[in-house]
Order: structure tokens, then sequence, then C-alpha cells
């Protein structure tokens, strides 16, 4: 069939912010669906975002409940939410109850109910809650005697598509019940779960069935704040800015450095600098934002070892740009350690910020850091994860420098993590030397793709300004170490004396 | 005071007091012309017809439940309260108003069933909010004029 000749279906907002790209556009109009999942994973919060998202009085939202959590006390907790608007509530969203047909009579009732309600109010959107408990209890006898459930499910999508309603369908359903008839009636089937991982929870949306539609695969981690449900896609759109971009030179802001990578940082690239502890990381990060600043650029900092005032105040008292372009609002500082954290979502919001700011440099303080804040779940894949993390941010353009922090031992050389230096374009390493009695700091280019590089160790001091790199360190062997040895000069020739 | 329209009440333009819109439900069946003002009977009636449209929102069991405090409550003020008996799915809802107009007079009986219908209002406002509250009640007298138009309708066709 032509593209032209096909039912054009109508995508409706979910009004949960990041389930429009995961569902493909967002909820197909008219379309029969089923939110699954168990106790406490969000059923009723996602079908209120979705009623409020799309609720007018001329097409009204009616939220059917039967016999799960009373109405009074879901009105109660639900008006807690940011998107529960009350000027809807009673005109444009219209709650009714339906125990008495569920206890005293029986699914036809039920059904007539639903019916005439829908011939009344000409909704857009129907809601029933709990569907599970009309169904009632799998292998019941009693109820499998009184309830022809295949009949009644079809029946009403039958109804509810007959009168343009998009409808939801919410009940706490196991995986193993999947042969349930109203999971074959369903034209869309959203799973909400919750796994537990030691002390971890984490909530994960999987849209199993979309009629019509090609949704994006796979579990996409959400959190329920006050403003819901937030779904953090777990392959966000990308926006590939990168061939748009010239393949400039950025200066890193460090004096030396520049020159040791072949005159700046590529723009686009992913760069990561590692060392040890106190080896002055997040002085060269810091220092590479506000170089962008001063060439009229915009970034984005996302923090995960320390509380955002302390990283402030430390990095102000080198560099009081960075305040200034804080309050001129060129420079964003995200602060992401809550509990549980996903990759996707510390995605989601650096890439909100890029897109607010239009950002061109993006620094994430540290990789180390951030590994300890995500759930235990997601630290088994961190590597794929911060591949599609570090993919995603540099398919916009914007520039990405990373810290790492790497256990040092004298006794043995370690430059990078060995879980993330594949991702990046270019690598810098920091690493303490014992010389002349002394702890000294140097550092080294040890990767950089497509361009010509330093291959010395140069020693750097941090000072009250920053980062300052200083000489070489030729006459010296064994560096590499971290106790260098002063090289033997030729002993001079006897001969023709 | 807020004035209120008592034909057409529209309460959620200004925040009324939960005696205001108890006011406006006793007024609103007062305007059906079943049964006087603040005659015990008409109180009675407004009662009946909040617990069934009520019902809808919320089920029977809940509102049944909201009614039964806002007369353990009512209860503790008016002594006229007594006999009066709240029978859940049945019509009428409020039962043992002819006993208590016997034994505590008309004005007593009628003060005593707006009082519990004034506990009703306030106990929904904590619960949900007196906007949501007011709300839901609005919704009930709107469906009250519908229906009321719908049997008038009837009676002329008739």
């Amino acid at each position: 069939m032509k593209t032209e000749e096909r039912t054009a279906i109508r995508s409706l907002p979910s009004g949960v912010p990041g389930l429009d790209i995961v569902l493909g556009g967002g909820l197909p109009e008219f379309s029969f669906n089923l939110i699954a999942g168990g106790p406490g994973s969000g059923k009723t919060i996602l079908a209120h975002q979705v009623m409020f998202a799309n609720a007018t009085v001329e097409r009204p939202s009616l939220y059917f409940t039967v016999l799960g959590e009373p109405t009074l006390k879901m009105l109660r907790y639900q008006r807690q939410f940011t998107y529960f608007d009350s000027a809807l509530a009673g005109s444009a969203i219209q709650f009714i109850n339906l125990s008495a047909e569920v206890l005293e009579r029986d699914l036809d009732e039920v059904l007539q109910r639903i019916v005439s309600e829908i011939e009344r109010a000409k909704p857009g959107i129907v809601v029933v809650d709990s569907f599970r408990t009309i169904s009632g209890q799998p292998g019941s006898p009693e109820r499998a005697a009184s309830f022809d459930l295949d009949k009644f499910v079809q029946r009403l999508a039958l109804h509810l598509t007959t009168w343009e309603v998009t409808s939801f369908l919410l009940g706490e359903y196991a995986a193993e019940e999947q042969r349930n008839p109203v999971f074959t009636v369903a034209d869309g089937i959203l799973w909400l779960s919750q796994a537990t991982d030691r002390n971890s929870v984490v909530r994960k949306l999987q849209v199993v069935k979309s009629r019509g539609r090609a949704p994006m695969p796979g579990l996409h981690t959400f959190r329920i704040t006050d403003g819901g449900l937030q779904v953090f896609p777990r392959i966000p759109e990308q926006t590939r800015n990168r061939a748009l971009q010239k393949p400039d030179r950025l200066s890193t802001g460090v004096v030396g450095m520049d020159e040791m990578i072949g005159g700046g940082v590529i723009a686009g690239d992913a760069v990561m600098l590692t060392g040890p502890a106190g080896s002055g990381k997040s002085t060269v990060a810091t220092q590479f934002m506000v170089a962008g600043m001063a060439a009229g650029e915009t970034g984005v900092i996302a923090v995960f070892e320390e509380y955002p005032e302390e990283y402030l105040a430390r990095a102000n008292a080198r560099n009081p740009e960075v305040g200034r372009m804080l309050d001129e609002g060129k420079l964003e500082l995200i602060y992401l350690r809550p509990l549980d954290l996903s990759v996707d979502e510390a995605l989601s919001a650096i890439l909100e910020s890029v897109e607010r700011l239009n950002a061109r440099r993006v620094v994430i303080d540290s990789l180390s850091g951030f590994e300890v804040a995500l759930a235990p779940t997601f630290r088994e894949d961190f590597r794929e994860s911060l591949y599609r993390l570090v993919g995603t941010l540099t398919a916009t353009g914007v520039t990405v420098f990373m810290t790492a922090e790497v256990s040092e031992s004298f006794s043995e050389a370690r430059f990078t993590t060995e879980k993330v230096s594949f991702i990046t374009d270019e690598i810098i390493v920091q690493r303490y030397i014992e010389m002349e009695g002394e702890l000294r700091r140097v550092m080294a280019v040890i990767k950089m793709r497509g361009s010509e590089h330093s291959h010395q160790f140069r020693l750097y001091d941090v000072t009250a300004r920053g980062v300052v790199v200083g000489g070489t360190l030729t006459e010296y062997d064994a560096i590499i170490t971290g106790v260098p040895t002063l090289r033997a000069k030729p002993a001079r020739s006897k001969r023709g004396k | 005071m807020n004035t209120v329209d008592r034909g057409k009440p529209n309460l959620s333009q200004v925040q009324p007091t939960p005696a205001q819109i108890a006011r406006s439900l006793i007024s609103s069946r007062r305007s059906e012309g079943s049964g006087g003002g603040n005659s015990a009977r008409g109180v009675a009636a407004a009662c009946d017809n909040l617990y069934r449209e009520l019902s809808r929102w919320v089920g029977s069991d809940g509102c049944h439940a909201l009614f039964t405090r806002a007369l353990a409550e009512a209860r503790a003020e008016h002594p006229a309260l007594q006999q009066i008996r709240l029978r859940a799915r049945s019509d009428p809802y409020v039962d043992g108003v002819a006993e208590t107009i016997i034994a505590r007079g008309e004005p007593a009986t009628a003060d005593a069933l707006e009082a519990m219908l004034v506990r009703l209002v306030e106990l929904l406002g904590r619960l949900i909010g007196d906007d949501m509250a007011t709300k839901l009640i609005e919704r009930s007298l709107a469906a009250l004029e519908i229906g009321g138009a719908a049997s008038d309708d009837k009676q002329e066709e008739a």
C-alpha cells in the first residue's frame, strides 16, 4: 500500500516526559491499552498523567475505579502531584465508581454501566482501574462460572473503539500471565516494573506491544517525582550535528597543555583525563570550561563526587569567572548524585542542559563518581552504558571532557581505567613521581585519534590560578615507574689525551 | 458572606464555606419543588440526593462511610439525630426522619440534618481539599438539575 493510502493514526501526547519517544511518537488515538505492573509500580500515576495531558471539557476523560484504591484516597494522593489540575477534575476529568456493579451484579451490567457513561460523557480517554478486580483472580471457579471474560474484553474493546475512545485498563499482572485474553485484545501493552538489586530499587518501563507503531525496544528506566513519571529512553533521539562542526581545536585553558595535544582538543571529541586523587583533574576540567567561556561558548558541568556548592566554591577560588558564568546563564552545573541513578537519567539531564544552553562543552567530573552513583544493576553494564552516553553526547556536536580517578602504585604504571578508555578519542594521564625527595606531578598524552601529539612526560604544578605545565624530563629514564632515574652522562673519552 | 445564586448554584467561583455548600444543596432541593426549603424532609431529601450522586464518584460504600462519620460527629451536638439511620443502597437513604420530627419537632430535625450535611462537606474537604470537594458537590448539583429537567420533560410528555 502506498504511504498516502494509509489511514493516518493520530498520536496523543502521554504527558509523561520521555515516554512519547519510547512509544514512537505518542499514544495511538483510539487504541485499547493495558498498563500492567505490580503494586506501587506507578500505573495509576501514569494513567492520570495521560488524562491530564489530554482531557478537555468537550472530550473529557472518564476514570472508572473498581475495587482497588478507594476513590477518595486516590484523589487525596493524586492531587499531590504537580500535573493534577483541580480545575479539570470534575469537569474535564470525571471519576466514576463501579464497585456496586462489580460486587453485586455481573459483567454484563459492568459493561452496560461503562457504555452508558461513555454515551453520556463522550470522552476522549477512558481508564479502568483496576481491571484486574473486574476479571477476578485467575483460576477462581466462581468467577469463571459467572464471567465470560474473553467475551467481556472483546465487547469492551469494541465499544471503546466504536466510540472513538483511547482507553487504558490498569491491572496487576505477573509476567507469566501474558496468555490472559486481555493481552491478546490490547493494541498496546505498557509494562511497569521495579527491579531490586541488593538495597537498590530501579523502576523500568517496557512497551511490550504497540500496534501500528515502532516503539523503542528494551527496558527504559523511569523515576517517580512530584511531577509524576519521567521516563529516560534507553537510546535517546540523536541529533547528528557533528558533521556540521568545524574540525577546529578548542583550547584547554591550561598553559602548555594545548601544545602537548597538537594545538588543542579536537572539537566534538571525547577526552578523558585520568590521574590519582589530588592530581588536579577537576582543576583542569574547570580550566577547560573557563577557556570555552572566554571564547564565547556555553557549557555544562555534571558533578558526581561533590555537592555543587562545594564544587563551585573550589572552582571559584581558582577561577572567579565560573560563578559569573553561572549567573549569566552561560554555564550550568548539574548535580547528579541521587540514589539508584541510571545512565539514561544522567544522559537525559545533561542533554536537557546542552539543548537549553546550546552548549559546546560538557565536563563530566568524574566517571568514577558517576559509576558509584549508579544503581548496582547499571554498574554491571557500565561500559555499554557509557558508550551510549558518550556517543549520544558527541553526536550532538559537543566536546566531552571527562575525568577519571585511577589508583596508583609505584610498582606499576596504570594510565586509565580499562573500562572506559575505549570510548574516548583523547586520553591524557596525570601521575605522581618521586624526584629528589619530593612528590612531583607529571602528565602525558597517550591517545589522540587523528592527530599528532607530544610523547613526552611534562612536569606540571597546581597553582592558585590552576594547572601550569612545565618542562620535560628528557634527562630522566623510568619516569613511568614513578621513580625516575637520572640518566648517566656518557663518560668522556680519554683517547687523545 | 458570599452571595450564592440559589436557583443555579455555582460554588466553584469563590470558595464557599461548608455551611454555604450545605445550604446550596438544600436550596437546590427546594428549587426542584419537592419540599419546603428548611423542612426536615427537604434536608433529608438533599442528603439522599447527595448520597446518590456522590456514590457515582466515590462508590456507595465510600459515600456511606463519609455520611456515617458525619452523622456520628453531628450527633454530639444534635441529639435529634439519635433516631436517624443511614441505609446504604436504599431509597430513601436517610431513615427515621418522620419519627424524629414527631419526637423533636420540625425545626430541630431540620437543623440537625443540616449540621450532618455541613460535617460531611467539611470531612470531604479535609480528605481531598476544599476545592475538589466543592467540585464534586457542584457536579452532583449539576446532575440533579439535568435529572430534574429530564423528569419535567417526561411529565410534559405525559
